[in-house]
């Protein structure tokens, strides 16, 4: 009798896709994010405080500011890792342009390198079609050098420019107040645009976007223009925090991207993802860094428990994916 | 057969998909040395029944017994542990490695972790030598015909010790000679004892290899008998449920003016000189085997595929295909075979599916409204009794295939193309769905005017749907008929 195999056959996944339904994909991450909050509010006194909740807010804001554009690409089935280095060069650009010709024709330069920059990675991928991964993974390497470029290597001061970084209307950092607007604009644009809905359409079936007379490559395009002159525009927010261009100040941040969107249940592989979902990621991510630093965890913990995030989160994507094949 | 071990026997057995029962109690038996012919219409049920024994799904009811040993399952790695193994019409094989190679694959013999070429060569050799197939061992799979792709399956399948062998469609995209080589092969098998389930849709092969003839049909077996003591027509007439003969012609509509004309469209390789029209309402076939050309030439008209020479005119005016995009805003609509490729977009709903081509249409301002996608959605679902069972929010992946179908066909039809072009739009649909979908596709090609082309390896849909049907055969038209020429005997004696 030991051979005897019997599976249990589901008697009618109804039920269960029903009951799966009340509970909506982003509980998990809203659960994470209160018991993060919870545990380093016994474990620091310095957390639990409104000056602190400020400071991982305007930190995460940067990253944020990536992150909408970058939330479309994923969901596109595409990626973009020359974030960082595109906002490292932005940066060390304004920090020039700033010092020689003032404020206003220094944003133009950024803007305008955000735009080259974007349209560079859209013809290559759209047009050439090389795969956006590989693309941006050079685009990361050769933007790192040009920011070094830029400077001689050294770090370049900038005057008379801290506002965009440091101011506070009504209390709440301007960065966060950019941040939040892109969020709303870029959930609405996702959410009940004939744009964002191609987008999704596009990372759940590119072939078939293509015979339904979706424009894929023409939106591919405009969403790498828009994710470059989102990291101009987060190049040009550190590099006015700081005061100066420093080249190493974009690196890693494509890890923390990637990390907050995946984390909110985008699919590496297309077609899933949501704005509401990277925010919450972004807090996660934001508040374990935050936590960690209060705690005194030296850096290079740090740079290991992003890493480790990282990985946890495209494991969730894989496990998630596996559950809806064998229940299909 | 002088043997009579039964290898497998099916007892009372029952699937259910999602509450939906689509197999109601199949018995099936093979015994060592035979070869049971599976017969059905699409959606009768044999892709069911092959995968319960394949193992990839358990049945809900009923016993499997395995050299008399019984099951309430398989899963894969059981199936395969008691011999038993697939044929597929697709290949599974890796074309970049050798024959040889590829007998082995993923079960070379290794010493000492270096892999025995010596001992995988002559293995490799006697297999083939047992099949009576001459294929040079060092040539790559690629290289070769798909017939001979195919027999290097059968081949793999017996060096892993196959005793029943399910053949799924395995003559469909093979030559004649190929097919006689397959036969061959088959009979070799047979005289080593190894059990075969053998399916087809030619009905001419069965008296050829069949000991056993069982007919599916909605999920029934609806007949089961000696291979030689069954007539064409008692397979013909067990398959549809009634004679070929009382099938109902649809009125054929007096057409107006021309909408799509095709003039010697050649692609260089696979179809040449088709000449063509359809008039405005009219439903019009290209009837031929798998691989005689029909979908390429309507993947061609869509932009899907290139074309060497040759003009296409929509409504008088000359259109070249360049890409997909270009033909839906000439308002062409294009339900290609692959479904899950090309058709729906997996992880969302159905109303945005059905939606996706009109959303140019439905938007305000780049905003689409979900009111509007879900009325669509409405429309469509009651025209074509689409049943969604959490409605228009739905996930199309959750859907069966029938009504996935259906879903994408009324995305055209929303869409108002004035050509649609429909690629075997019933494959893999159950027997009720397919009646809507002649239904609907009529009722519209009436009302709205829509010119209709229909590629399909189904005799029964042409003689159900075309106005005027085409066979292609090697991808050249080979005949047109109308009105009471188009029936099944016709068909198939020009296709082939």
């Amino acid at each position: 009798m030991e051979k005897l195999r019997s599976k249990k056959v589901p008697q009618n996944s109804e039920e269960g896709a029903k009951r799966q339904r009340k509970i909506p994909d982003s509980a998990p991450l809203i659960a994470v994010l209160i018991l993060m909050i919870m545990y380093f509010s016994f474990a620091s006194e310095y957390f639990l405080q409104v000056e602190n909740f400020r400071n991982i807010l305007a930190n995460a804001a940067v990253t944020g500011i990536v992150c909408i554009p970058s939330t479309f690409l994923i969901i596109a089935g595409h990626i973009d890792l020359s974030v960082g280095s595109a906002a490292a060069v932005s940066g060390m650009i304004l920090a020039q342009v700033v010092n020689a010709h003032g404020i206003v024709i220094g944003l133009l330069a950024v803007l305008l390198f955000g735009l080259a920059f974007g349209c560079f990675n859209g013809v290559i991928v759209t047009m050439i079609g090389v795969n956006s991964l590989i693309t941006t993974l050079g685009g990361l390497g050769f933007l790192y050098g040009v920011a070094l470029l830029i400077g001689n290597g050294q770090t370049v001061g900038m005057n008379d420019f801290e506002w965009l970084g440091t101011a506070q209307p009504v209390g709440i950092p301007l960065p966060v107040v950019i941040f939040a607007g892109l969020a709303l604009l870029g959930a609405i644009t996702l959410r009940y645009t004939k744009f964002g809905r191609s987008i999704y359409a596009i990372g759940s079936n590119p072939n078939a976007a293509r015979v339904v007379g979706i424009r894929s490559n023409r939106i591919i395009f405009q969403t790498f223009v828009l994710s470059a002159v989102a990291s101009a525009l987060a190049g040009a927010v550190l590099t006015s925090q700081l005061s100066a261009g420093s080249p190493n100040s974009g690196l890693g941040l494509e890890l923390q991207v990637v990390t907050a969107i995946v984390l909110g249940g985008a699919s590496l592989a297309g077609g899933r993802g949501s704005i509401f979902g990277t925010v919450l990621g972004l807090l996660i991510v934001g508040v374990l860094n935050n936590g960690l630093i209060l705690m005194d965890v030296p850096t290079f913990w740090q740079r290991i428990a992003q890493g480790l995030m990282l990985i946890i989160a495209v494991s969730f994507d894989s496990i998630r994916a596996k559950l809806n094949n064998t229940r299909a | 057969m002088s043997t009579s071990t039964e290898l497998i026997r099916l007892e009372g057995v029952k699937k259910s998909y999602n509450g939906v029962e689509v197999l109601h109690g199949v018995d099936l038996s093979v015994n060592a040395g035979e070869v049971v012919a599976l017969l059905g219409e699409n959606g009768a049920g044999k892709s069911t029944l092959v995968k319960i024994l394949a193992g990839d799904i358990s049945p809900t009811q009923g016993k499997i017994k395995v050299n008399g040993v019984e099951y309430a399952g398989l899963d894969v790695y059981g199936a395969r542990d008691l011999g038993i193994r697939m044929i597929f019409q697709e290949l599974n094989d890796a074309p970049s490695l050798t024959v040889a190679e590829n007998i082995f694959l993923g079960q070379w013999p290794t010493t000492g972790g270096k892999i025995a070429w010596k001992e995988l060569r002559d293995k490799a050799q006697e297999v083939l030598d047992r099949l009576e197939v001459h294929i040079p061992l060092d040539a790559e799979a690629g290289s070769l015909r798909v017939g001979e792709r195919q027999l290097l399956e059968i081949a793999r399948a017996l060096i892993q010790n196959a005793k029943i062998l399910v053949l799924d469609e395995p003559s469909a995209a093979l030559s004649n000679i190929e097919v006689e080589r397959l036969f061959n092969v088959m009979s070799q098998l047979k005289s080593q004892g190894v059990g075969m389930v053998y399916i087809t849709h030619r009905l001419d092969e069965v008296s050829r290899v069949a000991d056993q003839v069982q007919v599916l049909r909605d999920g029934n077996s609806v007949l089961t008998k000696d291979a030689k003591d069954v007539t064409r027509q008692d397979m013909v007439t067990a398959m549809l449920g009634h004679e070929a003969s009382g099938n109902v012609r649809p009125v054929v509509s007096k057409p107006k003016k021309v909408v799509l004309e095709i003039d010697n469209l050649s692609d260089g390789h696979i179809f040449k000189d088709i000449s063509l029209n359809v008039k405005e309402g009219e439903v019009v076939t290209l009837f031929g085997k798998i691989g005689s050309g029909t979908s390429e030439i309507l993947e061609s008209i869509f932009g899907l595929r290139q074309i060497v020479s040759g003009e296409i005119k929509i409504s008088g005016e000359i259109f070249t295909p360049e890409s997909p995009e270009d033909s839906t805003s000439r308002k062409i609509g294009f339900l290609p075979a692959d479904r899950q490729r090309l058709g729906s977009f997996a992880s969302r709903s159905v109303a945005e599916n059905l939606s996706v081509s009109s959303w140019n249409k439905m938007a305000k301002f780049g905003f689409v409204k979900k009111e509007t996608e879900e009325k669509a959605f409405g429309r469509w679902a009651e025209a074509l009794s689409i049943s969604a069972r959490r409605g228009p929010s739905q996930e199309i992946a959750t859907l069966s295939g029938g009504n996935q179908q259906k879903v994408l066909l009324g995305r055209w039809f929303e869409a108002q193309v004035n050509v649609l072009l429909l690629v075997e739009p019933t494959r893999g649909v159950d027997v009720g769905a397919r009646r809507d979908i002649y239904n609907i596709i009529r009722q519209q090609a009436k009302e709205s005017g829509v010119a209709v082309l229909i590629a399909t390896s189904d005799y029964e849909e042409v003689v159900l749907i075309a106005d005027r049907a085409l066979v292609i055969s090697r991808g050249e038209i080979s005949a047109e008929f109308t009105d009471d020429h188009v029936h099944a005997s016709n068909l198939i004696a020009a296709s082939s």
